[in-house]
């Protein structure tokens, strides 16, 4: 028997967001307070627990769903798994390279030229210039913009975006893949296509991390699904979460989703 | 041996990333422009031009025994790369939030990178520097090699205050104002268009703890007068740069998990 190679081990994570400071600090505020002591004791207060220990490990070549209501704690949970936050307390052990694809295009440059663009996204996620030298017509490929790897990412309509992103993100396999609602990006011929490359990916091994709204897809693509509310994980499980999930949204019928 | 091993791991898988965007910086600053890279040429003979009419007109500034026209000019080159430096890895955190708050980047790439850039810029700017050396009849000398010395230690001082001041930029937005002030402030208080022979004394021993004067000092002392510049000059270059480097990478690291909630 294959012995279980743990990934990611997220180990008793929570995550305190200061709303007080996030909502900034300014001289106004600060005279407001100097004589209200009990807006300034408030604001001092002003917790907001995004993730309360959060505890799981995933395996090797596991494709993890998370569902939950917005604001529940998905994208908090999956930026401490990619590294971009560190948790206020508890920790997360990851094995392996991760590859975020957490709001594709963030890392182009909308002056810069499609060719341009590749290159620096490509850098931005860890690729090393050989490999985009290799991959690169895979991309152009994958993407079908050919024909605009001159034109200036400003002038691209979204959809545009979203593919060349969608084809630089996936052109290496990743250890570890964190998807956060990117499957509905382009047309639906595109969105297609980006779906069998996924599937490609799980098939081979890569370690996925999914959120999405859509039941559907989650049940269709995960094996195991952790149902996160108010920062706390509600259950972790099967495709049987997401039944639980759905009669506890109060959406009895599943043909909603369909 | 382990700080070198570091270093060279960093540099491996982050080296790429640091190039394009040094790259990236230097194809914005001159996509649409006629001139191009020309202008990096250009500009600064013609900021000197502009300040030479200025001063040596209308306050009748000079330098006794050498050209005031290649005195202005060092101080200038060593002045603008320092100001547009910092400023722009002082937003260079800000700027970049969409990248911090989705990828992981270590990120003090962001104002290493636009001191880099600028850094570049600045070696272009060595271009007129020279020729007005020339022009002025100034003159060359051997000791022209040191120079490179004062270059590094303007550019450790520079990574240093960017990474002090993108740190409190992160906290603070009104640095962005604040600082163009103290910019201005710090222009006057270096003597790049006067003399520092003509204030008082008191004043001027205050200025020498201007580290900028101690960079463009040193440059001074070999171009104008063809001295070597001593040991003192060598100390106070040196130890300005590495101090304010090291506070630098002290201030950015101990915040830098911090930057994500003040996106």
């Amino acid at each position: 028997m294959k012995k279980k190679e743990i990934m990611i081990d997220v180990d008793h994570v929570s995550m305190r967001f200061n709303l007080g400071i996030e909502k900034g600090f300014s001289l106004k505020q600060a005279f407001v307070d100097l004589f209200n002591k009990e807006k300034r004791k408030k604001r001092k207060n002003n917790e907001f627990w995004a993730l309360k220990d959060v505890d799981f490990k995933i395996n090797k070549g596991e494709v993890v769903g998370f569902i939950g209501s917005n604001g529940a704690g998905k994208s908090t949970l999956l930026k401490v798994v990619a590294g971009v936050m560190k948790p206020t307390k508890g920790k997360v052990d990851v094995y392996g390279n991760v590859c975020p694809m957490i709001e594709l295009g963030a890392g182009f440059d909308p002056q810069l030229t499609a060719r341009e663009n590749i290159y620096l996204n490509g850098a931005v996620m860890g690729y090393s210039k050989e490999l985009i030298d290799s991959k690169f017509d895979e991309i152009v490929e994958f993407s079908e913009l050919r024909d605009f790897l001159d034109v200036p990412v400003q002038n691209f309509s979204s959809g545009m975006v979203a593919r060349l992103a969608f084809s630089i993100a996936t052109i290496v396999e990743p250890e570890i893949l964190i998807v956060d609602e990117i499957l509905s990006v382009g047309d639906i011929a595109f969105q297609a296509k980006s779906e069998a490359k996924m599937m490609q990916m799980i098939g081979g091994g890569t370690t996925v991390l999914f959120v999405s709204h859509s039941i559907e897809q989650i049940k269709k693509m995960c094996e195991r699904v952790v149902w996160i509310e108010h920062g706390v994980v509600q259950k972790i499980g099967g495709k049987e979460v997401c039944d639980e999930y759905m009669r506890k949204m109060g959406v009895e019928n599943d043909e909603l989703y369909k | 041996m382990k700080i070198i091993n570091n270093l060279k791991y960093t540099y491996k898988k982050y080296g790429f990333l640091l190039q394009q965007l040094v790259s990236r910086d230097f194809k914005v600053k001159y996509k649409r422009s006629v001139l191009g890279i020309f202008w990096s040429l250009l500009y600064p003979i013609l900021m000197m031009a502009v300040m030479a009419i200025v001063f040596s007109n209308v306050f009748r500034m000079s330098t006794p025994g050498v050209s005031y026209l290649a005195y202005l000019m060092i101080g200038l080159t060593f002045f603008n790369y320092f100001s547009e430096a910092s400023n722009l890895a002082m937003s260079s955190v800000v700027s970049n939030f969409s990248l911090i708050n989705k990828v992981y980047i270590p990120k003090y790439i962001f104002p290493l990178s636009k001191c880099l850039f600028v850094g570049i810029n600045f070696l272009l700017t060595l271009i007129p520097l020279y020729a007005v050396i020339i022009f002025t009849g100034t003159g060359l000398n051997w000791w022209h090699l040191l120079l490179p010395f004062s270059f590094v230690c303007l550019f450790l001082f520079t990574v240093g205050m960017g990474f002090i001041l993108s740190t409190i930029s992160v906290f603070l937005r009104d640095m962005f104002y604040i600082y163009g002030i103290i910019t201005t402030i710090w222009t006057y208080l270096t003597p790049i268009m006067y003399d520092i022979s003509i204030i008082n004394p008191t004043l001027q021993f205050i200025m020498k703890f201007n580290p900028m004067y101690q960079f463009i000092n040193f440059a001074r002392t070999i171009i104008l007068y063809g001295n070597c510049p001593t040991i003192g000059q060598f100390a106070g270059c040196f130890v300005s740069a590495i101090v304010i480097f090291f506070i630098g990478i002290f201030v950015f690291k101990k915040n830098q998990d911090k930057f994500i909630y003040y996106v």
